[in-house]
Protein backbone atom coordinates (compact mmCIF):
# COMPACT_ATOMS: atom_id res chain seq x y z
CA UNK A 1 0.00 0.00 0.00
CA UNK A 2 0.86 3.34 -0.48
CA UNK A 3 2.54 5.41 2.04
CA UNK A 4 -0.45 7.69 3.77
CA UNK A 5 -0.21 10.85 2.71
CA UNK A 6 -0.91 13.39 5.45
CA UNK A 7 -3.62 16.11 5.39
CA UNK A 8 -2.73 18.22 8.43
CA UNK A 9 -2.70 17.64 11.67
CA UNK A 10 -3.88 13.83 12.52
CA UNK A 11 -5.35 13.05 9.13
CA UNK A 12 -4.15 10.16 6.88
CA UNK A 13 -5.46 9.61 3.44
CA UNK A 14 -4.09 6.59 1.86
CA UNK A 15 -4.51 5.05 -1.81
CA UNK A 16 -7.95 4.37 -2.91
CA UNK A 17 -9.69 0.76 -2.69
CA UNK A 18 -10.20 -0.19 -6.44
CA UNK A 19 -14.31 -0.17 -7.35
CA UNK A 20 -13.12 -4.13 -8.31
CA UNK A 21 -11.92 -4.59 -4.97
CA UNK A 22 -15.09 -2.71 -3.59
CA UNK A 23 -17.36 -4.85 -5.96
CA UNK A 24 -15.72 -8.39 -5.22
CA UNK A 25 -16.19 -7.48 -1.52
CA UNK A 26 -19.74 -6.19 -1.92
CA UNK A 27 -20.98 -8.90 -3.67
CA UNK A 28 -18.64 -11.57 -0.97
CA UNK A 29 -20.95 -10.13 1.73
CA UNK A 30 -24.58 -10.64 -0.25
CA UNK A 31 -24.73 -6.50 -0.78
CA UNK A 32 -27.45 -6.37 -3.60
CA UNK A 33 -25.99 -2.34 -4.19
CA UNK A 34 -27.37 -0.34 -6.83
CA UNK A 35 -24.30 0.85 -9.46
CA UNK A 36 -25.03 4.56 -8.41
CA UNK A 37 -24.89 3.61 -4.71
CA UNK A 38 -21.67 1.26 -5.52
CA UNK A 39 -19.59 4.34 -6.72
CA UNK A 40 -20.23 6.15 -4.29
CA UNK A 41 -19.36 3.51 -1.51
CA UNK A 42 -15.87 3.26 -3.70
CA UNK A 43 -15.27 6.69 -3.74
CA UNK A 44 -15.68 6.21 0.34
CA UNK A 45 -13.75 2.96 0.80
CA UNK A 46 -10.70 5.01 1.50
CA UNK A 47 -11.86 6.05 5.04
CA UNK A 48 -12.01 2.42 6.45
CA UNK A 49 -8.87 1.97 4.76
CA UNK A 50 -7.38 4.83 6.60
CA UNK A 51 -9.10 3.76 10.13
CA UNK A 52 -7.61 0.29 9.21
CA UNK A 53 -4.53 1.52 9.00
CA UNK A 54 -4.74 3.77 12.34
CA UNK A 55 -6.00 0.72 14.50
CA UNK A 56 -3.06 -1.69 13.43
CA UNK A 57 -0.75 -0.20 14.86
CA UNK A 58 2.78 -1.94 16.75
CA UNK A 59 2.01 -3.72 19.47
CA UNK A 60 2.76 -6.61 21.45
CA UNK A 61 1.63 -10.23 20.61
CA UNK A 62 0.39 -10.36 24.42
CA UNK A 63 -1.79 -6.63 24.10
CA UNK A 64 -5.21 -7.65 24.71
CA UNK A 65 -8.52 -6.09 23.13
CA UNK A 66 -10.75 -3.85 25.62
CA UNK A 67 -13.45 -6.55 25.69
CA UNK A 68 -11.42 -8.77 27.67
CA UNK A 69 -13.54 -9.62 31.49
CA UNK A 70 -13.53 -11.34 34.11
CA UNK A 71 -15.95 -14.48 34.63
CA UNK A 72 -19.06 -13.72 36.53
CA UNK A 73 -18.70 -13.35 40.36
CA UNK A 74 -14.95 -12.56 39.78
CA UNK B 1 -52.37 29.51 31.11
CA UNK B 2 -49.28 26.73 31.17
CA UNK B 3 -45.87 28.40 29.93
CA UNK B 4 -44.25 27.99 26.81
CA UNK B 5 -41.57 26.59 27.82
CA UNK B 6 -40.70 25.39 31.88
CA UNK B 7 -38.29 23.06 32.69
CA UNK B 8 -38.62 19.58 34.56
CA UNK B 9 -37.33 20.92 37.79
CA UNK B 10 -40.18 24.35 37.53
CA UNK B 11 -42.56 22.30 36.72
CA UNK B 12 -41.69 19.78 39.16
CA UNK B 13 -41.72 22.59 41.55
CA UNK B 14 -45.43 23.88 40.62
CA UNK B 15 -46.69 20.42 40.69
CA UNK B 16 -45.64 19.86 43.74
CA UNK B 17 -47.66 22.88 45.41
CA UNK B 18 -50.26 21.77 43.45
CA UNK B 19 -50.25 24.63 41.62
CA UNK B 20 -49.67 22.99 38.01
CA UNK B 21 -51.98 20.23 37.30
CA UNK B 22 -50.33 17.56 35.14
CA UNK B 23 -52.91 17.20 33.25
CA UNK B 24 -52.90 21.25 31.81
CA UNK B 25 -49.13 20.47 31.34
CA UNK B 26 -49.73 17.67 28.94
CA UNK B 27 -52.66 19.29 27.54
CA UNK B 28 -50.34 22.42 26.88
CA UNK B 29 -47.67 19.86 25.46
CA UNK B 30 -49.86 18.13 23.12
CA UNK B 31 -51.17 21.68 22.21
CA UNK B 32 -47.44 22.49 21.06
CA UNK B 33 -47.23 19.44 19.04
CA UNK B 34 -50.00 20.04 17.37
CA UNK B 35 -48.92 23.53 16.48
CA UNK B 36 -45.13 23.47 15.32
CA UNK B 37 -44.37 19.58 14.94
CA UNK B 38 -46.34 19.82 11.02
CA UNK B 39 -42.71 21.96 10.64
CA UNK B 40 -40.32 20.22 12.88
CA UNK B 41 -41.08 16.66 12.57
CA UNK B 42 -40.26 15.53 15.96
CA UNK B 43 -42.58 12.97 16.42
CA UNK B 44 -42.64 9.99 14.38
CA UNK B 45 -46.15 9.13 16.87
CA UNK B 46 -48.08 11.41 19.09
CA UNK B 47 -49.64 9.07 22.31
CA UNK B 48 -52.08 11.18 22.78
CA UNK B 49 -55.02 9.55 24.79
CA UNK B 50 -52.50 7.51 26.56
CA UNK B 51 -51.15 10.49 27.57
CA UNK B 52 -53.82 11.95 29.15
CA UNK B 53 -54.21 9.15 30.96
CA UNK B 54 -51.65 9.17 32.43
CA UNK B 55 -51.75 12.16 33.32
CA UNK B 56 -55.09 12.07 34.89
CA UNK B 57 -53.84 9.09 36.95
CA UNK B 58 -50.61 11.45 37.98
CA UNK B 59 -52.93 14.02 39.19
CA UNK B 60 -55.11 11.77 41.20
CA UNK B 61 -52.34 10.17 42.83
CA UNK B 62 -50.58 13.68 43.91
CA UNK B 63 -54.31 15.44 44.82
CA UNK B 64 -54.29 11.54 46.97
CA UNK B 65 -50.68 12.56 48.54
CA UNK B 66 -48.45 10.15 46.53
CA UNK B 67 -46.11 12.53 45.14
CA UNK B 68 -43.66 10.26 43.72
CA UNK B 69 -41.02 12.90 43.01
CA UNK B 70 -39.45 16.05 40.42
CA UNK B 71 -40.68 13.43 37.31
CA UNK B 72 -44.17 12.95 38.48
CA UNK B 73 -46.96 14.23 35.88
CA UNK B 74 -43.84 15.85 33.69
CA UNK B 75 -44.74 15.08 29.72
CA UNK B 76 -41.33 13.50 28.13
CA UNK B 77 -40.82 11.87 24.60
CA UNK B 78 -38.90 8.97 23.63
CA UNK B 79 -36.32 8.41 20.81
CA UNK B 80 -38.06 5.66 18.67
CA UNK B 81 -35.44 2.97 19.02
CA UNK B 82 -37.01 3.02 23.18
CA UNK B 83 -39.48 -0.29 22.96
CA UNK B 84 -43.01 1.06 24.11
CA UNK B 85 -45.63 -1.79 25.37
CA UNK B 86 -48.06 -2.46 23.25
CA UNK B 87 -46.83 0.98 20.86
CA UNK B 88 -44.93 0.40 17.65
CA UNK B 89 -41.32 0.57 17.90
CA UNK B 90 -39.36 1.56 14.17
CA UNK B 91 -35.84 2.64 14.63
CA UNK B 92 -37.38 5.23 11.72
CA UNK B 93 -37.06 2.46 9.56
CA UNK B 94 -39.02 0.82 7.16
CA UNK B 95 -37.83 -2.44 8.70
CA UNK B 96 -39.61 -2.56 12.00
CA UNK B 97 -42.75 -0.22 10.69
CA UNK B 98 -44.72 -2.66 12.21
CA UNK B 99 -42.53 -3.90 15.41
CA UNK B 100 -44.73 -3.87 18.99
CA UNK B 101 -43.10 -5.01 21.42
CA UNK B 102 -44.11 -6.95 24.25
CA UNK B 103 -42.63 -4.71 26.63
CA UNK B 104 -40.88 -1.59 27.88
CA UNK B 105 -37.40 -0.82 27.66
CA UNK B 106 -35.73 -0.98 31.52
CA UNK B 107 -35.14 2.54 31.64
CA UNK B 108 -38.57 3.34 30.27
CA UNK B 109 -40.13 1.22 33.17
CA UNK B 110 -38.10 3.55 35.07
CA UNK B 111 -38.65 6.91 33.83
CA UNK B 112 -43.11 5.80 34.37
CA UNK B 113 -42.75 4.38 37.93
CA UNK B 114 -40.67 7.72 38.38
CA UNK B 115 -44.17 9.11 37.25
CA UNK B 116 -43.29 10.47 33.87
CA UNK B 117 -45.92 11.02 30.99
CA UNK B 118 -45.30 9.31 27.80
CA UNK B 119 -46.26 11.76 25.09
CA UNK B 120 -44.95 10.05 21.55
CA UNK B 121 -42.07 8.26 20.20
CA UNK B 122 -39.28 10.62 18.44
CA UNK B 123 -37.62 10.84 15.59
CA UNK B 124 -34.10 9.06 15.03
CA UNK B 125 -32.28 8.29 12.21
CA UNK B 126 -32.28 5.10 11.14
CA UNK B 127 -31.49 2.83 13.74
CA UNK B 128 -29.27 5.46 15.34
CA UNK B 129 -27.11 5.71 12.36
CA UNK B 130 -28.57 6.74 9.00
CA UNK B 131 -29.66 10.45 8.96
CA UNK B 132 -30.84 12.93 8.29
CA UNK B 133 -32.77 11.07 5.47
CA UNK B 134 -35.64 11.70 3.08
CA UNK B 135 -36.48 8.22 2.15
CA UNK B 136 -37.80 6.71 5.01
CA UNK B 137 -41.77 6.19 6.09
CA UNK B 138 -40.67 9.34 8.33
CA UNK B 139 -39.13 12.82 7.42
CA UNK B 140 -35.96 14.08 9.21
CA UNK B 141 -37.24 16.14 12.32
CA UNK B 142 -35.97 20.13 11.75
CA UNK B 143 -34.21 22.09 14.36
CA UNK B 144 -36.31 25.01 15.94
CA UNK B 145 -34.03 27.58 15.76
CA UNK B 146 -34.18 27.65 11.81
CA UNK B 147 -36.06 24.59 10.29
CA UNK B 148 -33.53 24.56 7.48
CA UNK B 149 -30.74 23.67 9.67
CA UNK B 150 -30.17 19.98 10.82
CA UNK B 151 -30.92 18.76 14.71
CA UNK B 152 -27.62 16.70 14.35
CA UNK B 153 -28.38 13.15 15.02
CA UNK B 154 -29.19 10.60 16.12
CA UNK B 155 -31.24 11.60 19.01
CA UNK B 156 -32.69 14.06 16.43
CA UNK B 157 -36.55 14.53 17.74
CA UNK B 158 -35.42 14.31 21.18
CA UNK B 159 -33.28 17.67 20.44
CA UNK B 160 -36.06 19.62 18.70
CA UNK B 161 -39.28 18.38 20.80
CA UNK B 162 -37.13 19.40 23.94
CA UNK B 163 -35.79 22.72 22.58
CA UNK B 164 -39.17 23.54 21.06
CA UNK B 165 -40.73 23.08 24.46
CA UNK B 166 -43.02 20.14 23.18
CA UNK B 167 -41.96 17.84 25.64
CA UNK B 168 -39.87 18.91 28.85
CA UNK B 169 -37.34 16.04 28.67
CA UNK B 170 -36.46 13.34 26.74
CA UNK B 171 -34.45 9.85 26.07
CA UNK B 172 -31.35 9.77 23.36
CA UNK B 173 -28.71 7.09 22.83
CA UNK B 174 -25.03 7.79 22.30
CA UNK B 175 -22.64 5.39 20.46
CA UNK B 176 -20.63 8.25 18.54
CA UNK B 177 -22.28 11.20 20.16
CA UNK B 178 -25.74 10.85 19.43
CA UNK B 179 -27.00 12.61 22.46
CA UNK B 180 -24.56 15.17 22.39
CA UNK B 181 -24.35 16.28 19.02
CA UNK B 182 -27.95 17.29 18.88
CA UNK B 183 -28.19 18.76 22.45
CA UNK B 184 -24.93 21.25 20.90
CA UNK B 185 -26.64 21.87 17.40
CA UNK B 186 -30.30 22.37 19.69
CA UNK B 187 -29.08 23.88 23.27
CA UNK B 188 -30.02 21.57 24.88
CA UNK B 189 -28.27 19.76 28.30
CA UNK B 190 -27.38 16.41 26.75
CA UNK B 191 -25.53 13.71 29.30
CA UNK B 192 -24.09 10.50 27.89
CA UNK B 193 -23.80 9.07 31.30
CA UNK B 194 -21.08 6.21 32.01
CA UNK B 195 -20.97 2.98 30.03
CA UNK B 196 -23.27 0.54 32.08
CA UNK B 197 -25.01 3.24 33.90
CA UNK B 198 -28.19 2.89 32.39
CA UNK B 199 -29.23 -0.24 31.21
CA UNK B 200 -29.76 -1.15 27.51
CA UNK B 201 -32.46 -3.89 27.96
CA UNK B 202 -35.29 -2.58 25.39
CA UNK B 203 -33.26 -0.47 23.26
CA UNK B 204 -32.58 -1.59 19.97
CA UNK B 205 -29.10 -1.57 19.66
CA UNK B 206 -26.28 -0.28 17.39
CA UNK B 207 -23.22 -1.12 18.60
CA UNK B 208 -23.65 -3.23 21.55
CA UNK B 209 -19.90 -1.98 23.32
CA UNK B 210 -20.73 1.71 22.68
CA UNK B 211 -24.44 2.42 23.15
CA UNK B 212 -24.99 4.57 26.04
CA UNK B 213 -28.41 5.35 26.79
CA UNK B 214 -29.05 9.12 28.42
CA UNK B 215 -31.24 12.02 29.37
CA UNK B 216 -31.83 15.14 27.36
CA UNK B 217 -33.33 18.41 28.79
CA UNK B 218 -32.92 21.87 28.78
CA UNK B 219 -30.75 21.92 32.14
CA UNK B 220 -27.86 19.90 33.74
CA UNK B 221 -30.54 19.49 37.16
CA UNK B 222 -33.21 18.65 34.60
CA UNK B 223 -30.63 15.84 32.92
CA UNK B 224 -29.91 15.08 36.94
CA UNK B 225 -33.40 14.74 37.59
CA UNK B 226 -33.66 12.32 34.40
CA UNK B 227 -30.72 9.93 35.37
CA UNK B 228 -31.63 9.55 38.68
CA UNK B 229 -34.78 8.25 37.47
CA UNK B 230 -33.06 6.05 34.56
CA UNK B 231 -29.40 5.02 36.36
CA UNK B 232 -29.27 1.81 37.97
CA UNK B 233 -28.05 -1.93 38.27
CA UNK B 234 -30.12 -4.28 35.79
CA UNK B 235 -29.14 -7.81 35.82
CA UNK B 236 -30.44 -8.01 32.79
CA UNK B 237 -27.98 -6.46 30.87
CA UNK B 238 -24.70 -8.11 30.71
CA UNK B 239 -22.66 -4.52 30.36
CA UNK B 240 -25.16 -2.85 33.48
CA UNK B 241 -22.76 -1.69 36.01
CA UNK B 242 -23.58 -2.89 39.68
CA UNK B 243 -22.85 0.20 41.07
CA UNK B 244 -24.46 2.66 43.76
CA UNK B 245 -26.14 5.35 42.39
CA UNK B 246 -25.77 9.15 43.82
CA UNK B 247 -28.04 11.77 44.65
CA UNK B 248 -27.40 13.32 41.68
CA UNK B 249 -29.74 16.82 42.22
CA UNK B 250 -28.56 16.75 45.33
CA UNK B 251 -24.92 17.25 43.68
CA UNK B 252 -25.80 20.41 42.04
CA UNK B 253 -24.55 22.56 45.08
CA UNK B 254 -23.30 25.12 42.66
CA UNK B 255 -19.55 24.99 44.37
CA UNK B 256 -17.12 24.08 41.95
CA UNK B 257 -14.33 25.60 44.02
CA UNK B 258 -11.15 23.48 43.52
CA UNK B 259 -12.37 21.35 40.29
CA UNK B 260 -9.54 20.55 38.63
CA UNK B 261 -10.29 20.70 34.74
CA UNK B 262 -8.57 19.87 31.71
CA UNK B 263 -8.86 21.86 28.27
CA UNK B 264 -8.38 19.45 25.36
CA UNK B 265 -7.20 22.47 22.98
CA UNK B 266 -5.79 20.24 20.18
CA UNK B 267 -8.97 18.51 19.47
CA UNK B 268 -11.26 21.73 18.20
CA UNK B 269 -8.06 23.71 16.75
CA UNK B 270 -5.50 21.40 14.72
CA UNK B 271 -7.66 17.84 14.60
CA UNK B 272 -11.60 19.24 13.74
CA UNK B 273 -11.00 22.72 13.71
CA UNK B 274 -13.99 24.45 15.51
CA UNK B 275 -15.31 27.97 13.97
CA UNK B 276 -14.23 31.15 15.55
CA UNK B 277 -17.39 31.68 17.34
CA UNK B 278 -17.16 27.87 19.13
CA UNK B 279 -13.52 28.57 20.04
CA UNK B 280 -14.40 31.53 21.68
CA UNK B 281 -17.21 30.47 23.84
CA UNK B 282 -15.09 27.63 24.84
CA UNK B 283 -12.61 30.72 25.96
CA UNK B 284 -15.61 32.15 27.81
CA UNK B 285 -16.48 28.95 29.37
CA UNK B 286 -13.04 28.25 30.57
CA UNK B 287 -13.08 32.20 32.16
CA UNK B 288 -16.46 31.26 33.64
CA UNK B 289 -14.75 27.95 35.42
CA UNK B 290 -12.09 30.15 36.67
CA UNK B 291 -13.82 32.62 37.81
CA UNK B 292 -15.48 30.08 39.89
CA UNK B 293 -12.61 28.86 41.39
CA UNK B 294 -11.92 26.04 39.21
CA UNK B 295 -8.35 25.54 37.87
CA UNK B 296 -7.78 24.72 34.21
CA UNK B 297 -4.32 23.30 32.19
CA UNK B 298 -3.95 22.20 29.07
CA UNK B 299 -4.35 18.73 28.24
CA UNK B 300 -2.99 16.54 25.25
CA UNK B 301 -4.19 13.67 23.91
CA UNK B 302 -3.92 11.24 21.11
CA UNK B 303 -5.40 13.03 18.08
CA UNK B 304 -8.53 13.04 17.83
CA UNK B 305 -8.42 10.57 14.93
CA UNK B 306 -7.28 7.85 16.44
CA UNK B 307 -10.14 8.23 18.88
CA UNK B 308 -12.64 8.42 16.17
CA UNK B 309 -10.45 5.80 14.08
CA UNK B 310 -11.14 3.33 16.96
CA UNK B 311 -14.53 3.89 17.72
CA UNK B 312 -16.14 4.29 14.38
CA UNK B 313 -14.53 0.72 13.31
CA UNK B 314 -15.91 -0.59 16.17
CA UNK B 315 -19.28 1.22 15.85
CA UNK B 316 -19.06 -0.47 12.07
CA UNK B 317 -18.76 -3.32 12.72
CA UNK B 318 -21.17 -3.93 15.73
CA UNK B 319 -23.49 -2.13 13.74
CA UNK B 320 -23.29 -4.85 10.22
CA UNK B 321 -22.95 -7.77 12.26
CA UNK B 322 -26.81 -6.75 14.06
CA UNK B 323 -27.93 -6.04 9.97
CA UNK B 324 -26.16 -8.29 8.41
CA UNK B 325 -28.66 -11.10 7.62
CA UNK B 326 -31.38 -8.13 6.79
CA UNK B 327 -29.52 -6.54 4.74
CA UNK B 328 -29.06 -9.29 2.07
CA UNK B 329 -32.84 -9.85 2.11
CA UNK B 330 -34.13 -5.92 2.37
CA UNK B 331 -31.00 -4.10 1.29
CA UNK B 332 -33.90 -1.33 -0.58
CA UNK B 333 -36.07 -1.10 2.42
CA UNK B 334 -33.62 0.40 4.36
CA UNK B 335 -32.98 4.41 4.05
CA UNK B 336 -29.77 5.01 1.37
CA UNK B 337 -27.78 6.63 4.13
CA UNK B 338 -28.02 3.96 6.70
CA UNK B 339 -27.62 1.07 3.86
CA UNK B 340 -24.71 2.48 2.44
CA UNK B 341 -22.68 3.30 5.58
CA UNK B 342 -23.43 -0.39 6.12
CA UNK B 343 -22.44 -1.41 2.53
CA UNK B 344 -18.99 0.51 4.10
CA UNK B 345 -18.74 -1.76 7.47
CA UNK B 346 -18.97 -4.69 5.17
CA UNK B 347 -15.26 -3.82 4.15
CA UNK B 348 -13.79 -3.57 7.36
CA UNK B 349 -11.98 -7.32 8.30
CA UNK B 350 -12.69 -9.20 11.52
CA UNK B 351 -8.78 -8.63 12.13
CA UNK B 352 -9.03 -4.73 11.55
CA UNK B 353 -12.46 -4.98 14.55
CA UNK B 354 -9.85 -6.80 16.53
CA UNK B 355 -7.48 -4.34 16.20
CA UNK B 356 -9.88 -1.62 16.71
CA UNK B 357 -10.91 -3.61 20.06
CA UNK B 358 -7.15 -3.51 21.26
CA UNK B 359 -6.43 0.32 20.17
CA UNK B 360 -9.53 0.96 22.53
CA UNK B 361 -7.57 -0.12 25.96
CA UNK B 362 -4.80 1.35 24.74
CA UNK B 363 -7.03 4.51 24.42
CA UNK B 364 -9.01 4.14 27.10
CA UNK B 365 -5.89 3.56 29.64
CA UNK B 366 -4.19 6.66 28.05
CA UNK B 367 -7.19 8.71 28.96
CA UNK B 368 -6.98 6.99 32.59
CA UNK B 369 -3.10 8.17 33.06
CA UNK B 370 -4.40 11.82 31.64
CA UNK B 371 -7.23 12.44 34.40
CA UNK B 372 -5.26 11.33 37.30
CA UNK B 373 -4.46 14.63 38.29
CA UNK B 374 -7.76 16.18 37.00
CA UNK B 375 -11.33 15.86 37.65
CA UNK B 376 -13.10 17.05 34.04
CA UNK B 377 -12.26 18.08 30.62
CA UNK B 378 -13.72 19.96 28.38
CA UNK B 379 -13.37 20.19 24.81
CA UNK B 380 -15.50 21.04 21.72
CA UNK B 381 -19.14 19.05 21.34
CA UNK B 382 -19.17 20.07 17.34
CA UNK B 383 -17.14 21.98 15.29
CA UNK B 384 -19.45 24.95 14.94
CA UNK B 385 -23.04 26.00 14.63
CA UNK B 386 -25.58 23.76 12.92
CA UNK B 387 -25.11 23.32 9.33
CA UNK B 388 -27.76 23.22 6.68
CA UNK B 389 -30.03 20.11 6.61
CA UNK B 390 -29.64 19.29 3.01
CA UNK B 391 -25.93 19.82 3.32
CA UNK B 392 -25.14 16.91 5.56
CA UNK B 393 -23.57 14.24 3.23
CA UNK B 394 -23.78 10.79 3.02
CA UNK B 395 -20.39 9.81 4.69
CA UNK B 396 -19.88 12.74 6.70
CA UNK B 397 -19.15 10.40 9.77
CA UNK B 398 -15.98 9.79 8.02
CA UNK B 399 -14.71 13.46 6.20
CA UNK B 400 -14.02 15.02 10.09
CA UNK B 401 -12.97 12.87 13.59
CA UNK B 402 -15.70 13.25 15.75
CA UNK B 403 -15.30 15.53 18.73
CA UNK B 404 -17.30 13.01 20.91
CA UNK B 405 -16.49 9.54 19.77
CA UNK B 406 -13.56 9.64 22.23
CA UNK B 407 -15.78 9.48 25.33
CA UNK B 408 -17.49 6.50 24.01
CA UNK B 409 -14.24 4.60 23.10
CA UNK B 410 -13.61 5.34 27.08
CA UNK B 411 -17.26 4.89 28.40
CA UNK B 412 -16.80 7.74 30.38
CA UNK B 413 -19.36 10.07 31.46
CA UNK B 414 -19.82 13.31 28.85
CA UNK B 415 -21.94 16.28 28.34
CA UNK B 416 -23.08 18.81 26.19
CA UNK B 417 -23.67 22.05 27.68
CA UNK B 418 -24.85 25.62 25.11
CA UNK B 419 -22.02 28.05 25.49
CA UNK B 420 -23.52 30.60 23.67
CA UNK B 421 -25.06 31.33 20.14
CA UNK B 422 -23.35 32.02 16.79
CA UNK B 423 -23.92 34.99 14.77
CA UNK B 424 -26.58 33.43 13.15
CA UNK B 425 -28.55 33.09 16.36
CA UNK B 426 -27.54 29.07 16.49
CA UNK B 427 -26.71 27.39 19.76
CA UNK B 428 -22.95 26.74 20.01
CA UNK B 429 -21.64 24.03 23.17
CA UNK B 430 -18.93 22.11 24.45
CA UNK B 431 -18.13 18.77 26.12
CA UNK B 432 -17.58 18.48 29.77
CA UNK B 433 -16.19 14.88 30.34
CA UNK B 434 -15.69 13.31 33.82
CA UNK B 435 -14.05 10.19 34.89
CA UNK B 436 -15.91 6.84 34.56
CA UNK B 437 -19.29 6.78 37.02
CA UNK B 438 -18.54 10.38 38.54
CA UNK B 439 -21.61 12.09 36.40
CA UNK B 440 -22.36 13.78 39.55
CA UNK B 441 -19.32 16.27 38.75
CA UNK B 442 -20.03 16.23 35.41
CA UNK B 443 -23.83 17.59 36.34
CA UNK B 444 -22.64 19.79 39.71
CA UNK B 445 -19.90 21.69 37.07
CA UNK B 446 -22.41 22.08 34.42
CA UNK B 447 -25.02 23.19 36.48
CA UNK B 448 -22.44 26.11 37.96
CA UNK B 449 -21.83 27.00 34.58
CA UNK B 450 -25.70 27.62 33.16
CA UNK B 451 -25.94 29.47 36.68
CA UNK B 452 -23.24 31.34 35.94
CA UNK B 453 -24.23 32.40 32.28
CA UNK B 454 -27.34 34.03 30.71
CA UNK B 455 -28.15 31.06 27.63
CA UNK B 456 -30.16 29.11 29.34
CA UNK B 457 -32.88 32.39 29.31
CA UNK B 458 -32.86 32.12 25.60
CA UNK B 459 -35.23 29.86 23.37
CA UNK B 460 -36.05 29.27 19.79
CA UNK B 461 -38.66 31.71 18.31
CA UNK B 462 -41.08 29.11 16.84
CA UNK B 463 -43.66 30.03 14.11
CA UNK B 464 -46.68 27.51 13.39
Amino acid sequence: MKQPEHWGDGIVKTQDMTRAEVETALARAGLEVPEREKSEIAAAAHFIQEMAERVRGRRAMSAEPAHIFPPPGE
Amino acid sequence: MVPDFLTIAEAAALIGKRELSPVELTESRLARIERFDDKLHSFIRVLREPALAAARRAEAEIMGGNYRGPLHGIPIGLKDIYETKGVPTTGHSKILIDHVPQQNAASVRRLTDAGAIVVGKLATHEFALGGPSFDLPWPPARNPWNTSRFTGGSSSGTGAAVAAGLVLGGTGSDTGGSIRGPAAFCGLAGLKPSYGRISRVGILPLAFSLDHAGPMAWTAEDCAIMLQAMAGYDPADPASADRPVPDYRAALSGDVKGIRIGLIRHFYENDNPADEATRQGIAAAVNVFEGLGCSVRELRLSPLAEWAACGVMIMLSEAYAIHQATLRERFDDYGELFRDRMALAALVSGGDYVQAVRRRRELAAEFTTAMADLDLAITAAAPGEAPAIDAVSKFSTFERPMLTMPFNVTGTPAMSVCCGYSPAGLPLAFQLCGKPFDEATVLRAAHAYETATPWRSVRPRLEP
